[in-house]
């Protein structure tokens, strides 16, 4: 069946982030001076960068965080949802610290709660050429 | 700086099928002009409020205003970040005419929203489509419009304080309330109930249908000049007795700490001390309404009542047409018509001119108007406000 979602929206500064995903690596952009993680691209906010912050790196995460919050789409304002909807649409804090939006999948709406603990899985579209990354509920204890 | 004051309003409503977000332009500009009672010829200056955000830039203009309407302006440019055009656009058009380049700057801006969405909704989509920014992050998610990353907010208000949905509809019920003293109104002649609000659709939970703003066609125009012309015209001047700006992006990201607030307290302490008054001063508000979430938010960022009691606050009333702080007069985006922060702006200049009707709040003498982008962390960022206050003396 023919892929009618809009595709992800790729620039030049987040193109590696999509590239990781194709191999199922969830990158973060690192400082190699200090160590903090940014989710997208970001110079690094604690002290002098160097040019185009060439201080900074892509590097494997953990996948994994916790809902922030959340919502639940009632309405398909595309019709190419009209099969999803209800459907959660999250925004995750990572471990590491950023903000990530997603889609819970697995867990019905009425079932996601914020503080609940999740991990990025990767659903891939290898005819369109890019894997998305969605979230799971994991089984802990949420805080 | 040299005291400056709105002396001309042209605002148009209703549907304007046909009508290009150009032509509202020019024809509200047109009125602009004449209702202060001035020449084409004496505009030196013209600056364009444009709305973007709610999922992306909306389509737009090939052309300028002041060459439809022949303007002999020595400068053109537009302003708007989100929902945020008037303050930005009053902050500019003052530094024009203070330094004295300029003795009338025209500021307009258009929406033909209502039309475009009746063409989209015919080909399928519910509400309207917008052309993407580059690097926008949240559609293959499902993330298309407004309420897709607004109602984060709303949540997480629910979850830290207990707020609630009923809390909620109480802010739309109000300003539809206000919306009933308002014949320009789109929901002129349709009052709600709580329980209109509680059974209308959920869009995005937790906001439902009546939690969230209209769409219009239409536009506003103000023209401003300085002190020593400010009485020269045919209405008494509305004065900018404050103006200031908030912008909560480096906390939304990484503070993560005000999904409950907006970013009203850099932006309110300006423009209250240019102003030397104090909250109780304000006479009628104006606040950036594109969901209830963000009327409520406010109204404790403000000082109206403390962080995380606007649920309890708004339930008791406070707000609607006879409360003791009116918000929202016209009806609001929720309920009259959505120009961004120039809905607010009108609705001023409406009250402190005394031509507001039934909907008049007595001895009006300071109002305050805010603008808000909403977007932000996902899909993109636009986390801006702004405090304008405006007053009759
Ligand atoms: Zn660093």
């Amino acid at each position: 069946m023919a892929y009618t979602k809009p595709r992800p929206n790729i620039d030049g500064d987040i193109q590696p982030f999509w590239e990781g995903l194709k191999n199922h690596q969830f990158l973060l952009y690192r400082c190699q001076q200090c160590g903090a993680w940014y989710w997208p691209a970001a110079f690094c906010r604690f002290h002098d960068n160097q040019p185009f912050a060439a201080n900074m790196k892509w590097e494997p995460a953990s996948g994994r965080g916790r809902i922030f919050t959340f919502n639940v789409h009632h309405w398909a304002f595309d019709p190419a949802f009209k099969e999803d909807v209800p459907y959660v649409y999250a925004l995750i804090e990572l471990d590491e610290g950023p903000m990530f939006g997603t889609n819970i999948v697995g867990t019905p709406p009425d079932q996601v709660r914020i503080g609940q603990r999740v991990e990025i899985v990767f659903e891939d579209y290898p005819e369109e050429g890019f894997t998305l990354p969605k979230a799971r509920i994991l089984e802990e204890a949420p805080s | 700086m040299r005291r400056c004051a709105i002396v001309g309003m042209g605002m148009i409503t209703g549907p304007q099928p046909g009508r290009t977000a150009r032509w509202l332009e020019a024809e509200a500009t047109r009125r602009a002009i004449e209702d202060a009672g001035l020449k084409p010829s004496q505009i030196h200056g013209a600056i364009q409020l444009r709305r973007t955000g709610g999922g992306g830039e909306r389509a737009f203009l090939t052309d300028a205003f002041p060459r439809v309407l022949g303007l002999p302006v020595n400068f053109y440019f537009t302003v708007g970040r989100g929902g945020c055009l008037a303050g930005l656009g009053v902050a500019a058009a003052m530094s024009f005419l203070d330094l004295g380049i300029a003795d009338y700057v025209v500021l307009t801006g258009a929406v033909d929203d209502y039309s475009r969405s009746r063409e989209t909704k015919a080909k399928g989509a519910l509400g309207m489509v917008h052309l993407e920014k580059e690097g926008y992050w949240g559609k293959p998610f499902g993330d298309l419009r407004a309420p897709s990353h607004h109602s984060f907010f709303a949540a997480r208000h629910m979850h830290e304080f207990g707020t609630t949905s009923e809390q909620l509809g109480m802010i739309s019920v109000q300003e539809r309330a206000w919306a009933q003293l308002n014949p320009e109104a789109r929901f002129y002649g349709r009052p709600i109930t709580l329980k209109d609000h509680q059974e209308s659709p959920y869009v995005v939970w937790p906001y439902h249908l009546l939690d969230i703003c209209l769409v219009s066609d239409g536009a506003v125009s103000v023209v401003m000049t300085t002190e020593e012309r400010a009485k020269d015209h045919p209405h008494p001047p509305v004065w900018v007795l404050g103006v200031g700006f908030g912008e909560a992006m480096a906390e939304l990201w990484w503070e993560k700490q005000n999904y409950t607030r907006l970013a009203v307290q850099t932006a309110k302490e300006q423009a209250f001390a240019q102003a030397g008054i104090e909250l109780q001063d304000i006479d009628a508000a104006q606040l950036y309404d594109c969901f209830t979430g963000e009327v409520l938010f406010q109204l404790e960022d403000y000082g109206w009542c403390k962080k995380g009691e606007g649920g309890p606050f708004v339930a008791e009333g406070h707000i609607g047409p006879g409360g003791d702080i009116p918000v929202n007069t016209s009806g609001g985006l929720l309920s009259a018509y959505h120009f961004g922060d120039l809905t607010g702006l009108s609705e001023a200049v409406i009250q402190l001119r005394e031509q507001a009707g039934p909907r008049q709040v007595p001895d009006c003498e300071v109002v305050l108007v805010t603008g808000h982008g909403g977007e932000v962390l996902s899909p993109g960022m636009c986390s801006i406000h702004s405090t304008l206050l405006l007053g009759r003396n």
